[in-house]
């Protein structure tokens, strides 16, 4: 791909247009009941879309479990994910948003190495960290969770929800696409590889995808040990190939049974915690692009994780008490058995799912 | 939501061909400025669907931009303002996008638009 604009002209996109640009505080805003209800991940407000507003022309609906095509296996959001995913990170977003503040350095170099005029896809773009990094990009962001992208949105970024494993943009429209920390949440392979292939279909021949996960090696191992393995029994019950399965009331998987994950209450430490895994697989996939017409990716068979293999965890998020939306969605979920309190450390603990990656899986 | 933005949306229903592009249906435009650069234009101009940009522009409100355009317009400035205008400054804050095979609709709301599926969807 030929690099440089001979225009030496800079152009901003300015965020905020008129608005001011300081970060409007979401703390006194108490998140919606509706976010914690037992519905599926596309909750918002396309909840209402189902009545009366489709056409007749929709086939009909509803669908068992195991008649499911296996694209639609890959598409539809496995319970792991929406519970330990998108659930917790709509919970949680304002918190979180407020700890995602640390740009990481080979991603920044990546945005700031594209040409002047790109038009950059953020698939999964959270709180909006790396939208407008490079201001002479225009940045489209999208997340599945709709609190986050009202956060991005106050800051003036273009952005939309949506799902990451099904991008409703139009093909080799992006001159570049970014999935930062994203794939790491998505509990198959299949899935993962599916979010892939949207981000190379999304961007021009040519075009440059950077993707990053958190990786199983970690330069200080024992910082694994502070993330809750998923033992055998909850793989077989969430995380295996298949129908993902109604959890029964009598499950046992609640987060009582999942050992306690070490201390990170305040917000420094979080800092300090979040900072310690720098040690990420940041790969660049230019080399995919020669066939990104082809769409050349064999697919690998599944491999099944073994327990000495550990690669599906629960990573505690802790939220503190006397953040206001505690008081809202928290409250339903340490009821509903999502997160459990922690008096000792004053927060409301969250898991969430993550698969983390073994070095070479992603080049796979 | 930009028409830009717009302009890259497609649906992707299970089953649907072509789902772009996406009918618009109003309720609230606003208009903001943003810088004028006409690199950036031009490299968009290559990508977009023009046509369609040019309905959706007049669906929001704005008639100026002519029905078809050549590459060689760009070199005028006062296409380029136009095209810039349309392209960049049109907001949808309130409206529906709808899918043109099924009519399904995806709300937008505060400027954001709502893409995700339903699980029979996908």
């Amino acid at each position: 791909m030929v690099l440089g604009i001979a225009s030496a002209s800079r152009f901003y996109f300015k965020r905020g247009f008129g608005h001011s640009s300081v970060i409007r505080s979401s703390f006194c805003s108490l998140r919606s009941s509706s976010d914690m209800k037992e519905v599926s991940s596309d909750k918002g407000s396309s909840g209402s879309a189902l009545a009366g507003g489709d056409s007749p022309a929709l086939p009909p609906v509803k669908v068992g479990a195991s008649l499911r095509s296996p694209s639609s296996v890959v598409q539809s959001t496995p319970e792991i994910e929406k519970k330990y995913v998108h659930r917790v990170y709509d919970a949680i977003a304002p918190h979180f948003s407020s700890t995602r503040f640390a740009k990481w350095p080979k991603v920044s170099a990546f945005l700031n190495s594209l040409a002047a005029g790109s038009l950059v896809l953020d698939a999964g773009c959270g709180n909006g960290k790396y939208l407008g990094l490079n201001p002479n990009c225009y940045f489209i962001g999208c997340d599945i969770s709709a609190p986050l992208i009202k956060i991005c949105a106050d800051r003036g970024h273009e952005v939309l929800v949506a799902d990451a494993v099904n991008l409703p943009y139009r093909t080799g429209y992006g001159d570049a696409a970014i999935s930062i920390a994203v794939l790491h949440h998505l509990s198959t392979e299949r899935r993962r590889r599916k979010a892939v292939d949207e981000l190379i279909r999304v961007v021009k021949k040519g075009g440059f995808v950077l993707i990053t996960v958190w990786a199983r090696e970690q330069e200080d191992g024992a910082l694994l040990n502070k993330w809750t393995p998923l033992t055998q029994k909850y793989l077989e019950e969430w995380v295996g190939p298949g129908s993902p399965r109604v959890r029964s009331p009598s499950s046992p998987l609640t987060l009582e049974s999942i050992p306690e994950a070490e201390e990170n209450g305040s917000r420094e430490q979080l800092k300090e915690f979040t900072d310690k895994y720098t040690d990420l697989r940041s790969l660049q996939l230019r080399h995919l692009h020669m066939n990104s017409q082809a769409a050349d990716l064999s697919l690998a068979s599944l491999t099944k994780k073994g327990c000495e293999d550990q690669q599906e965890f629960f990573v505690p998020w802790h939220l503190p008490y006397h953040r206001a939306e505690v008081s809202g969605a928290s409250a339903n979920a340490v009821a509903s058995g999502l997160a459990k309190k922690d008096d000792k450390k004053g927060a409301v603990v969250y898991n969430r799912y993550y698969h983390v990656f073994s070095e070479g899986e992603l080049e796979k | 939501m930009r028409l830009l933005t717009h302009n890259m949306l497609s649906s992707n229903i299970k089953g649907v061909t072509n789902g772009f592009p996406l009918r618009i249906e109003v309720e609230k435009v606003v208009e903001k400025s943003v810088d004028f650069n006409p690199d950036f234009l031009k490299n968009m101009f290559a990508k977009i669907e023009y046509k369609a940009l040019v309905e959706a522009s007049r669906i929001m409100g704005y008639a100026e931009l002519p029905d078809h355009a050549e590459p060689s317009m760009l070199e005028s400035d006062d296409f380029l303002r136009k095209f810039h205008h349309a392209l960049m400054e049109l907001h949808l804050e309130e409206g529906t996008l709808v899918c043109p095979e099924t009519g399904r609709r995806f709300p937008v709301n505060k400027g954001v638009p709502n893409m995700l599926l339903h699980e029979d969807e996908v």
